[in-house]
């Protein structure tokens, strides 16, 4: 694809998602909950996927999404602050988490820090279920209000949600910051960033012999990957107008991985459609719910097995034309 | 104090079995098996049916779960991990399919054995004084006797006979095995099959005192990377060690931060890598 | 002038040590070259002075500022930079990729200003793709510059290698085993590119096996064997040295060629 098709590409799914998508679901709220969802955990497998761009597995996503959550719904709810202070705090406080911890972890390699982030999201559930007087516990934090107004000096820039579709407001919200988010991780892909990244991932000492800062920018990474798992993990909660210990488990840690590794860990998109595929897909086959992890398990074995580089490496007509799958964006 | 310690070694000699099985694998194969806890999980189910539901003697439920792993062990390594081995030798392959491979066993318990916590009878009854006041029931000083035998015969076998001595010497340098004649393929999965039924063994002696239900085995994979990574991956000694620490620590978190043992623990790991990256006894 | 100075440095590993109370100077503009049997600990001493292993004993002194076991991006920094054997480069991207990621050093730009794509920036990026031109050029891959480096060939993949670090601006150039590997002709063509490096006004300091290649192209040598130096001089004085002579002699006959 040559630089026109691929701004038309993205007018095209731009106006698909903003625009029709939206008003294909204006009376399915079901529906445009769960796109809304979708959008919001692929902001958070962007943070996973990036980690494995620099060539760590984050099995903890999870435990980050949770801190963000709690952060979210205690703001909210203990300190009386607005949703959006919240948010932007959810953001601060995990990735706060994430570059202290992960200051002596990002120096374990290969699967010593897989298994230590895995470990991670265990112990956030703990910790959120022994914290009785600031998390409640086992109980959980309920009833969290929509989000209010938004204004600066007088002016709404964003309605409170309770007085208009709190729907169609939670999906904009999510879209916003699904854009935002694939911007930031576009521009360090294509950027000088993205190629030191990529560096990282293919051999760190190489890295290092020529002055790169090998832990710093690792520690960058992270912080944006747990940035991103805390916006993520605060908008969830939300939505949800709740949250659980186990709201964030291991699990969802692990699907964060299948949704970046279906969708293909050589593309900036990857997680993106990985997440989108295979959560709304998901949601169509109703009924099927009580097996969803065990599809989910026979699709990451079945993808280690037969398509290891993803579903954009699948060379559909109107994909050809791309980079080797380490050559970064789509 | 004693009590604590007694309780601490009962079940560090057990979490050294599941221990010994995930540095065996790692070290053959440099695969993290991220599915282990699960393996042990379906050890103790196993156990369950055989002893509890059948009523046939614990001895045959310990074989029989024992023998059912193996197979399973053997089976992870024919269909999953040898093709991807053969393909790529990156962590990260691996690494996902044995977490792929977690949640499909995972998800497998709850559709067959439901949520439901499950126990047996206990197999000896009767409670052992040591001093004025520190008790170890029988049933946990069987588990010690036959967990510390196991142990103790997988480190023969590991040393005295020959196949021990070929999984070492694939464990060293897979290469150098090939070399010499090794038989790489058919090691492999004699040591998937042995691992997993260490996991298998240490689950069937679980459900004889604490029971089981489906969804122990994410936390006790957690656990069995704990233990390594404080002994070290891929070291037989280190195994053994951090199964016994975790175990102690454990018992002494419980006691005096109720609640709140693993985060300390957790913490302390962290600490503790910080300083020693690959453990007490892992290559540095 | 010495540039670099190694005073008594050791590393133990365990009880053993592979390398064992060495010293020696490296003077400004020459070619150095480390040699001796195998597991005489050469390339420990190669990993001791790019740092990328902690010594367990002594210094290594660069323009007499102290860098032992110092962080190995920090020292490059400094202005030492080691090269890696052939399979040690960044397999997927191109030739001018590699080089252009090791312009890192060149850079006046912080990540953010990458970010946002300052110009700056884009000035950076441009004078990267110029240089790397022409270190490519000069390392006679111009014409392979568009090749994904895992196709190259050894002879290529050794000089990316050097490429790339050159690109990193060394005031001493560290090569790990040049000329391992190479037949008569490659050799040659080797030899010529660590000349070249030297006339750009960069030192030399190479670690090799290939006892041929050393004599012709070096202004000194030490030789290492069982962790500690036995000689030190010009080639003429090596290739006599009876120490020398008995350390290759004691292992393989082929390996002396002198």
């Amino acid at each position: 694809m040559n630089r026109k098709q691929k701004i038309l590409l993205l007018i095209v799914a731009l106006a698909f998602y903003l625009v029709l998508l939206p008003y294909l679901c204006r009376d399915r709220n079901y529906l445009l909950g769960v796109i809304t969802t979708a959008s919001v955990l692929s902001v958070i497998s962007a943070g996973v996927w990036l980690i494995f761009y620099i060539g760590r597995i984050n099995i903890g996503q999870g435990a980050f999404a949770l801190i963000g959550g709690y952060t979210g719904a205690i703001a909210i709810s203990k300190l009386g602050l607005s949703f959006w202070f919240g948010l932007v705090m959810a953001g601060i406080v995990s990735m706060l988490v994430g570059i202290i911890i992960g200051l002596p972890l990002l120096r374990l390699k290969g699967v010593y820090f897989s298994m230590i982030t895995l470990s991670l999201t265990e112990t956030a559930r703990l910790t959120a279920q022994s914290l009785v007087p600031i998390t409640n516990g086992p109980n959980g934090i309920l009833n969290l209000p929509l989000p209010g107004e938004l204004s600066f000096f007088g002016i709404t820039l964003i309605p409170d949600f309770a007085k208009v579709n709190k729907h169609i407001a939670m999906f904009y919200l999510s879209a916003f910051l699904l854009i935002a988010s694939y911007a930031v991780l576009y521009r360090i892909i294509n950027s000088r960033v993205g190629w030191l990244f990529r560096s990282l991932q293919q051999n760190e000492d190489l890295a290092s012999s020529f002055g790169v800062d090998v832990p710093r920018l690792r520690v960058i990474a992270f912080a944006i990957c747990t940035f991103y798992a805390g916006i993520g993990g605060a908008f969830f909660v939300a939505m949800q107008q709740s949250i659980y210990p186990a709201t964030f488990s291991v699990q969802d840690s692990t699907y964060f991985l299948l949704y970046c590794f279906l969708g293909g860990l050589g593309y900036v998109f990857g997680p993106l459609i990985g997440t989108f595929v295979l959560y709304i897909g998901f949601e169509m086959l109703q009924g099927l719910n009580e097996y969803q992890p065990l599809i989910y398990a026979l699709l990451m074995i079945g993808m280690m097995l037969w398509l290891p580089n993803g579903m954009l490496s699948l060379r559909l007509p109107f994909l050809a034309g791309k980079k080797s799958p380490l050559g970064g964006a789509k | 104090m004693g009590q604590v310690l007694i309780n601490g070694l009962y079940s560090g000699v057990q979490y050294a079995l599941i221990a010994l099985g995930l540095t065996l694998i790692f070290s053959l194969m440099n695969v993290m098996n991220f599915a282990h806890g699960q393996l042990y999980v379906l050890g103790g189910f196993v156990t369950y049916y055989v002893y509890g539901v059948l009523g046939l003697p614990f001895v045959v439920a310990l074989l029989a779960a024992g023998i059912t792993l193996a197979v399973v062990g053997l089976l992870f390594d024919i269909l999953f991990f040898r093709k991807v081995l053969a393909r790529s030798a990156r962590d990260e392959s691996t690494m996902l399919l044995a977490t792929g491979t977690a949640l499909l066993l995972d998800s497998l318990f709850i559709i067959f054995f439901g949520e439901k916590h499950r126990g047996v009878p206990t197999v000896i009854s009767g409670v052992m004084r040591i001093s004025n006041n520190i008790f170890l029931p029988y049933s946990r000083v069987l588990i010690i006797i036959i967990s510390v035998a196991v142990i103790v015969f997988f480190i023969l076998f590991m040393k005295y006979t020959r196949c021990g001595r070929g999984l070492r010497a694939m464990a060293q340098d897979r290469e150098a095995a090939k070399l010499m004649g090794v038989n790489v393929d058919r090691y492999s999965m004699f040591g998937w099959a042995l691992a997993a039924m260490l996991a298998g063994l240490a689950g069937a002696m679980l459900v004889s005192v604490s029971g089981v239900n489906s969804g122990l085995g994410t936390w006790l994979s957690i656990k069995a990377f704990i233990m390594v990574m404080i002994g070290g991956a891929g070291v037989i000694s280190g195994a053994i060690i951090g199964g016994l620490m975790l175990g102690i620590l454990e018992s002494f978190g419980s006691s005096f931060l109720p609640g709140n043992q693993y985060l300390a623990i957790f913490i302390a790991l962290i600490i503790f890598l910080a300083i020693r990256p690959r453990g007490l006894l892992g290559r540095q | 002038m010495a540039i670099m100075e190694i005073h008594n440095l050791s590393k133990r590993f365990g009880g053993l040590a592979a390398v064992n109370d060495v010293s020696f100077e490296v003077k400004e503009g020459e070619i150095l070259s480390v040699i001796g049997p195998n597991g005489a600990g050469k390339s420990t001493l190669f990993k001791l002075i790019s740092s990328f292993l902690p010594a367990s004993a002594g210094k290594v002194l660069f323009q007499g500022e102290d860098i032992t076991s110092q962080k190995p991006h920090i020292v490059a920094r400094k202005g030492v930079v080691r090269t890696f054997q052939e399979t040690t480069i960044f397999r997927e991207m191109t030739v001018t990729d590699n080089v252009v990621v090791a312009h890192h050093l060149h850079s006046h730009t912080s990540l953010l200003g990458f970010f946002f794509g300052t110009r700056t920036a884009r000035q950076d990026e441009k004078e990267f793709r110029e240089r790397a031109g022409d270190i490519l050029d000069f390392l006679g891959l111009g014409a392979v510059k568009n090749e994904v480096a895992k196709n190259l060939p050894h002879g290529h993949l050794r000089a990316l290698g050097v490429a790339m670090g050159m690109a990193a601006n060394p005031k001493i150039l560290l090569l790990d085993e040049p000329f391992a590997g190479m037949n008569a002709q490659e050799t040659d063509e080797a030899l010529g590119m660590v000349r070249g490096i030297r006339e750009r006004g960069v030192t030399v300091l190479l670690v090799e096996h290939d006892m041929s290649a050393v004599m012709k192209i070096s202004d000194r040598i030490v030789v290492l064997n069982f962790g500690k130096m036995i000689a030190e001089g010009d080639p003429e004085a090596i290739r006599s040295n009876e120490d020398v002579i008995e350390a290759y002699l004691g292992r393989e006959d082929e390996e002396i060629g002198i």
